[in-house]
């Protein structure tokens, strides 16, 4: 019976992410009157158990900084400030509110929708310098009645070809559909635990998606999950090309070092191929500059996918570029060569927010790839130095299935909004999102646009 | 015309939130002298008690102060007053609204004066747009207090725009160059739609029913009330469309474009729920687009429709910024469209999806002026009314809309912050708003006393109008609809 994708999401608290954006302090001059109490509709002020005569201390992470109790206090005993524990939290790119996002993404499954208007920044580097469109006038994406439409959210990995030329001389090699345009990073922070490897690995097979993995990483129960797996070696590593579980992988990553020989790549490729006939060979690159030549040597070599891998903000590891940037060159790149759709890209780093998946496809990939999302999902605070001994959420710890839950609960939120994104646009389809630059307003081509008339003697825009 | 009449209207809070803190130390022994210099009333003796009171913080100016007759704490005998920045200052307002735009606002709706002191009450911090931009005036050009009264108070500089410019149908103008946003009952309770209604009626301008229903309570206000057909057409009916001079036809939010309305559940009371002919407790969801309505043909036939029942109103049409909004436009003023009104991305809501707000369309700052340029060159601009919403918070917000090329713009949270609305943005779901503005919870509304509110929205209108007239004195015109389109006074703010 033909069923609709769907995610099976249930909200999963966890102790560890209930960091306030605010602190609320009582001061001396509390009379214990309870104002505070009948004006707080979030339970944030409540009388102490023990002794209900006092107030006991406010809880904090439930405050939604409304100021009702601070403003009704008739003797000016409570104040607001912010809450230096979630101040801390992340870096500058992956930010206090970025990471809160993620946390409540990971509890509830649900896209985070909140009352009056945008309060960001206007526009910011990266991600944030692309606007997604909106058509006015689509066909329906949202019924009253009968919710929305059915729109598709698969993505196939592989190479399509251009023509079939002979068919006895067809590949072997299928292309895969995986059910969301996002594929998942067992490895992001060098915190090869077992402990978090599992549950993620699992979430992929759930989400029908697959999950990469080191192959160093590989243990024996994660066999039956083997179908999900993209196992993965650095190129002047990898060895025992014959025996398993590279002759059973449905998906091979071999990631190549910064400097690597062609030949070699193509001895390995050649020899994986033979022992393998079906599975499908990416490719992972740190450098996101390539030329036609180069590409058509992956090409010839028999790569079906190529994997970008940026750092956890974004940039490339040589030639420090933005992931959108590069990757908007290179489906330019690969247009003017007539070889788009000979390739499969993926983009990984970076990868923070929902709104991302959209853009980095329009920029051109086909699917994104989560790595350190996966951990904030699962509790992690992005500390600046990550020691697994030292972890302040002991995410080593941590129930394999509450963390297999609140990624798919993250995912889930993302692919809705992802389709909250595509049902804007009148697309039905995210394939079709791919590349599609029209869809979505630059912040320089438009601020240049709308406002170049206006500067023209007074200077250039800034 | 008879002048608006602007009373000062306080606070309903006990604390109001100021940028200092001012405590008195342990040494002060209570002499009163601040009681006496402060012209502010941050000290207070109350009648046959010794002690200095609690100081009301937000009074206090600062530093600004120094330069004044009024510094109490170099005054104090004993050095016992200190002035700190309040720590809370930072957890108050965002990027958009900054907390100086929040309490500027909150000054305006109770005194209806232009702030005084050092709080930034034109623009916010969001590092672009609006943000950006600033007038090529020297603010420096002394003008005596006289003169500043003499400009604002006289007729002699007009800030009225006209809705209609297409030389047939009713002419309708409005002092003022904005109206009030679709705001709907539901998304905001009823005293607060009431206090809006009050204000647009005292003004001569306008205010729009939002896709709720048109309550009963609004019908004395109903040549001041805009009907708004949305979508879902939750509350539409031709009573409805029959009683009001303006119908807004609602395409799109620009809060949440593309994706139809969102009230949820926990909002639709019986009382929504009756109003909108809906079940209550269930989240109700506009779909997008009307299903009625696939090309220009057909959003004709839908003003032929509405102008069957109501021959005598204008039509407006609400949009929101996709890159296209150029097309629409024209679209729109093709089949027949008195006003095309543009709602940009960063506009507010009373539930939207953060990352439709975040990202789905274009700033309004963009559309406005692709819009103006290609009305141009199509040689239809001179007969439609272009207004602006989505993101317009200040006098200059509406000014700088102005010079992008729009006619007006239109208002809503502004409104909202003038009734005491901190931007928390947790209206959406529960009881809605614990302020007692966009909620629909029978005992939270109880907070908002319409005609309190009306005051406050009547004043900050007022300040508004005056910043506009001062303004265009300054750039040497007499009459807003000299200002459209007039990049030249528009600079970036960083350039000297």
């Amino acid at each position: 019976m033909y069923k609709r994708y769907h995610i099976e999401t249930s909200p999963v608290e966890l102790s560890t992410t209930k960091i306030g954006k605010f602190e609320i302090i009582r001061n001396d001059s509390c009379l214990n009157c309870g104002r505070c109490m009948t004006h707080c509709i979030y339970d944030v002020h409540k009388r102490d158990s023990d002794d209900p005569r006092i107030m006991s201390d406010p809880v904090n992470h439930l405050c939604k900084n409304c100021f009702s109790c601070i403003q009704n206090c008739p003797y000016q005993a409570l104040e607001m400030i912010k809450n230096k524990e979630f101040e801390k939290l992340g870096n500058t790119y992956w930010t206090p509110q970025i990471i809160h996002t993620i946390w409540n993404e990971a509890e509830e499954g649900k896209i985070p929708i909140f009352g009056a208007g945008y309060r960001g920044p206007f526009r910011g580097s990266g991600f944030d310098d692309i606007w997604t469109d909106m058509s006015e006038i689509v066909r329906p994406t949202r019924d009253g009645i009968h919710g929305r439409e059915y729109i598709a959210t698969s993505v196939d990995l592989g190479r399509k070809l251009p023509w079939i030329s002979d068919f006895a001389k067809l590949d072997l090699t299928n292309s895969y559909e995986i059910q969301i345009p996002m594929l998942l990073d067992t490895s992001p922070l060098g915190l090869n635990s077992r402990g978090i490897i599992l549950p993620i690995i699992k979430a992929a097979h759930k989400l029908g998606t697959l999950a990469f993995l080191d192959i160093e990483n590989y243990f024996d129960e994660l066999k039956p999950y083997l179908k999900s797996i993209a196992l993965r070696c650095s190129l002047d590593k990898i060895t025992h090309l014959d025996r398993a579980p590279w002759r059973e992988a449905n998906f091979i990553e071999i990631a190549l070092p910064q400097k690597y020989s062609i030949s070699e790549l193509e001895r390995v490729l050649k020899k994986l191929k033979s022992e393998n006939q079906t599975a499908l060979i990416s490719l992972g690159l740190t450098n996101p500059s390539l030329s036609a030549g180069i590409f058509k040597q992956f090409k010839e070599a028999r790569a079906d996918i190529l994997n970008f891998y940026a750092d956890n903000h974004g940039q490339s590891f040589e030639g420090n570029i933005f992931i959108c940037e590069s990757t908007r060159k290179l489906q330019l790149d690969l247009v003017k060569e007539r070889m788009r759709d000979e390739v499969t890209i993926l983009g990984k780093g970076g990868i923070a927010a929902a709104e991302h998946v959209p853009k980095i496809i329009i920029c051109g990939a086909d699917a994104a790839v989560l790595d350190l999302s996966l951990l904030v999902a699962a509790g992690c605070r992005v500390c600046k130095v990550c020691k697994i001994d030292d972890c302040p959420v002991e995410l080593e710890k941590l129930d394999p299935e509450i963390a297999e839950q609140r990624i798919i609960n993250m995912i889930c939120a993302w692919r809705d909004q992802l389709l909250e994104i595509l049902s804007a646009m009148g697309i039905r389809d995210v394939r079709r999102l791919r590349g599609e630059k029209g869809r979505a307003i630059f912040h320089e081509e438009i601020e240049r646009e709308s406002f170049e008339f206006i500067f023209k003697e007074n200077g250039p825009v800034k | 015309m008879k002048s608006v009449e602007i009373r000062n209207c306080n606070s309903r809070f006990h604390k109001n939130i100021g940028k200092y803190t001012v405590s008195l130390k342990d040494s002060c022994f209570h002499c009163g002298l601040c009681v006496e210099i402060c012209p502010y009333c941050v000290f207070d003796r109350i009648d046959g008690f010794n002690h200095v009171s609690t100081p009301n913080s937000a009074g206090c100016l600062g530093p600004d102060c120094k330069e004044g007759p009024y510094y109490c704490t170099t005054k104090c005998p004993v050095d016992a007053i200190k002035i700190e920045l309040d720590p809370q200052w930072k957890t108050l307002g965002d990027f958009r609204w900054t907390p100086d735009l929040i309490i500027t606002t909150w000054q305006q709706a109770e005194t209806g004066e232009i702030p005084r002191g050092n709080l930034e009450y034109r623009i916010g911090a969001s590092g672009g747009g609006f943000d950006v931009f600033d007038f090529t005036i020297d603010d420096v050009t002394a003008i005596s207090s006289e003169e500043i009264d003499n400009i604002i108070t006289s007729d002699k500089i007009s800030t009225s725009i006209c809705l209609n410019r297409r030389g047939e149908g009713p002419s309708i103008e409005i002092p003022v160059p904005w109206y009030g946003a679709g705001m709907s009952f539901g998304s905001i309770s009823l005293p607060s739609i009431l206090a809006r209604a009050h204000s647009a009626k005292a003004w001569k301008t306008f205010t729009s029913t939002g896709e709720g229903g048109y309550p009963d309570e609004l019908i004395p206000y109903s040549n001041h009330v805009i009907t708004q057909i949305a979508t879902g057409l939750f509350g539409v009916s031709e009573e409805t469309i029959k009683r009001t001079p303006i119908i807004e036809f609602k395409y799109a939010q620009g809060a949440k474009p593309g994706l139809g309305g969102h009230l949820l559940g926990d909002k639709n009371t019986p009382g929504v729920a009756k109003m909108r002919e809906t079940v209550p407790w269930n989240s109700l969801f506009s779909p997008f687009p009307f299903h009625s309505v696939y090309s220009v043909e057909d959003h004709k036939k839908h003003i032929d429709w509405v102008k069957t029942i109501n021959p005598d109103a204008l039509i407006s049409v609400k949009v929101s910024t996709p890159s296209d909004v150029d097309m629409v436009a024209v679209g729109s003023y093709y089949a027949g469209a008195n006003i095309i009104h543009l709602d940009g991305g960063y506009g507010g809501t009373g539930a939207a999806p953060e990352i439709a707000k975040k990202n789905i369309a274009m700033p309004i700052e963009y559309a406005i002026t692709k819009v103006h340029k290609f009305l141009l060159e199509e040689g239809v601009r001179e007969e439609i009314v272009l207004l602006a919403s989505g993101g317009i918070r200040t006098a200059f917000d509406i000014a700088k809309s102005i010079v992008l090329g729009a006619d007006g713009a239109i208002i809503g949270t502004s409104d909202l912050i003038a009734l005491g609305c901190v931007r928390c943005g947790n209206c959406e779901s529960g009881r809605g708003c614990p302020r007692g503005i966009a909620t629909t919870d029978p005992e939270l509304e109880k907070q908002i006393d319409p005609s309190w509110g009306a005051q406050r929205i009547i004043n900050l209108y007022a300040s508004w109008q005056k910043q506009l007239k001062l303004l265009l004195y300054k750039l040497g015109l007499k009459d807003i609809k000299e200002l459209r389109g007039r990049t030249d006074f528009l600079k970036h703010i960083d350039e000297k």
